[in-house]
């Protein structure tokens, strides 16, 4: 029993990482219609910067808040690269972010080298009714769960965010209102790119990162991300709960084989229900 | 007649180059075929069928394994290399049935998703030689005659790379590329017309993985040795940056794409190693070459190099006209 608690939190703490990822994908794919491959490489970029910032005596806080400033410049370059030029179709720029991508390895590694990378979180072990696990997790998720609900006020409730949710329901009409739509793709990539960062500042010291960790992180990203529909920020984050509590629990019981098969299978039938339920042909989408 | 010049080039040019070659640039010439073949497969599929695969390496480990795995087993060489296309067809055929539902960025990550669980199972299989790899795959041989040195590798990939491009070739004038064509414009007016799109989606996601898997198997035989560490998804991203370069939806593209982007990485390859240069230069500069290059090419030259220098030679013979 205290195995399973231990596991769950585990894969709470694990989870709540994708979901970042994963609403960092929302974010941008709402406003842009862009999956944006290179939103791993704003988690490793920001997690290589924050160790780099601790190595040098930056103390914890300021370290991780640069990190995920860096996460939000890159995330805005990237989309002024992807979505700046007007008339970039949404495929191409999804082929674009993924070169993009491909750059930020040889920048990572003339930086920071191939080596893996890590760097201590909270210390210690909690007890959770009988199961002991790592205090970082729960920072994780601690972390994670009032960044959702200031998510979801700000896209609600200020004005900014409100033209964001105005651009994601119907570009056209936004546009007609007077919101700058190419401004606001721009905003929801900084924003996407600031998410990445917090993801992968959060999740080193429990997972270390090198330069190519960003495979990983994407496709789990998108794996909860697609649970709704790419468009639904809080069903991304139980789609990334979700993910990680699988992936630990398939990872507990399964003696550690298997458990990348069990999230991207789970992907997989997610999407081939998708799409046998809205039918094959979807014209508008390109 | 004319339209034969260019395959005579292309033959003429796999014939004699190799003999010319110095030792040391034969193993790039090995891989360049080899990487042009999967490259026409993907080109097909991205140019004709309005398909993105990031998972194209993932067909090539396919064929590369059943080669190697048959010729360790004992199956002759040639017998091994014939089986790879064919079982990498019948695996794309499998895997094609439920996910060519899918379309644009969900069918990326899901060609993605299908490479990485293949690592994953090819690093945990003991009987593939695990994460190790397979070694002491024997080196091909025809009728008796064992192919030793590189000259004979670069026959067999020039070979096969002249067998994917007549086949893509005669594809595309054929009444089912017409069709395909039609349907990667707009899937309602093709399946409005009577092409029956969902099995030519298919049947080109097979053929595409059958070259895939050919290419795979001349590579098993050429290095010997196979480890999953071999088919990165990096691989795959290779494939696509080089039909994206080329220009999608030509025969001549992938080729030009290959070429241009395999002789560019060596030529950083050959600069980084040079002393004095850091030991991370080779990869930075590999990486820096297909990220710009990509970039550049899909923003500046969103059809390619070949349409791209096609148009620019029809105007310049419109203006001397």
């Amino acid at each position: 029993m205290s195995d399973l608690i231990g596991y769950l939190v585990t894969g709470l703490g694990i989870g709540a990482g994708f979901a970042l990822v994963a609403s960092g994908l929302v974010a941008i794919y709402r406003v842009t219609r862009v999956v944006n491959f290179a939103q791993g490489a704003f988690a490793v970029l920001a997690a290589m910067l924050t160790a780099s910032l601790l190595g040098a005596g930056v103390p914890h806080g300021l370290a991780e808040l640069g990190g995920v400033t860096l996460g939000a410049l890159t995330g805005l370059l990237v989309g002024a690269v992807a979505v700046g030029r007007p008339g970039t179709s949404p495929g191409t720029s999804l082929i674009v972010t993924l070169g993009l991508g491909v750059l930020a390895y040889a920048v990572e590694i003339v930086i920071w080298g191939d080596q893996p990378r890590s760097y201590p979180g909270v210390p210690g072990v909690a007890e959770l009714a009988g199961a002991r696990l790592q205090a970082h997790y729960l920072l994780i998720i601690a972390v994670t769960v009032p960044v959702f609900a200031l998510m979801a006020w700000f896209f609600t409730r200020t004005d900014p965010g409100r033209a964001l949710s105005a651009c994601a329901s119907n570009r056209y009409a936004a546009q007609v209102v007077g919101i700058d739509v190419r401004r606001m793709g721009l905003l929801a990539f900084t924003l996407g790119g600031a998410l990445g960062g917090l993801a992968g500042v959060l999740t080193t010291p429990v997972q270390q990162v090198t330069f190519d960790s960003d495979v990983a992180l994407i496709v789990n990203g998108f794996a909860a991300a697609v649970l709704g529909g790419l468009t639904r920020p809080v069903v991304a984050l139980a789609g990334g709960l979700l993910l990680g509590v699988a992936q630990t629990l398939a990872a507990g019981y399964g003696g550690g084989a298997y458990q990348v098969e069990v999230a991207l299978v789970l992907m997989l039938t997610v999407m081939i229900v998708q799409a046998a339920r809205t039918g094959p042909v979807a014209e508008t989408a390109r | 007649m004319r339209r034969w010049i260019p395959a005579g080039l292309l033959i003429a040019v796999l014939a004699l180059l190799p003999p010319l070659l110095p030792e040391r640039h034969l193993a790039t010439f090995v891989l360049l075929a080899l990487a042009a073949t999967v490259t026409v497969g993907v080109s097909l599929l991205m140019g004709y069928a309005g398909q993105v695969s990031l998972g194209q390496a993932s067909f090539y480990a396919i064929g590369a394994y059943a080669a190697g795995l048959l010729a360790v087993h004992g199956v002759p060489p040639l017998l091994g290399l014939l089986a790879a296309p064919v079982i990498a067809a019948v695996a794309a055929t499998l895997l094609g049935a439920p996910l060519l539902r899918l379309r644009g960025h969900h069918l990326a990550f899901a060609t993605l998703a299908v490479q990485l669980i293949l690592l994953s199972l090819l690093a945990q299989a003991d009987w593939a030689g695990g994460a190790i790899g397979l070694q002491g795959i024997p080196r091909l041989s025809i009728g008796g005659f064992e192919l030793r040195a590189d000259l004979g590798y670069a026959y067999a990939a020039g070979s096969v790379l002249l067998i994917a491009v007549l086949i893509a070739r005669n594809v595309i004038e054929s009444r089912a590329g017409r069709g395909m064509r039609a349907a990667a414009t707009s899937e309602t007016a093709a399946a409005a017309s009577g092409v029956a799109i969902g099995g030519y989606r298919l049947a080109v996601f097979a053929l595409s993985a059958a070259f895939a898997g050919l290419a795979g198997g001349v590579y098993a035989f050429y290095l010997g040795y196979l480890a999953p560490g071999s088919f990165p998804v990096l691989l795959s991203i290779e494939f696509v940056v080089m039909a994206v370069v080329g220009g999608l939806g030509t025969i001549a593209g992938p080729l030009v794409g290959a070429g241009v982007i395999v002789l560019l990485v060596q030529l950083l390859n050959t600069l980084g190693t040079q002393p004095g240069m850091p030991g991370y230069a080779p990869a930075v500069l590999s990486y820096a070459v297909y990220a710009v290059i990509l970039v550049v090419c899909v923003l500046y030259l969103p059809k390619g190099l070949v349409p791209a220098a096609r148009s620019a030679a029809g105007k310049l013979r419109r203006g001397s006209a």
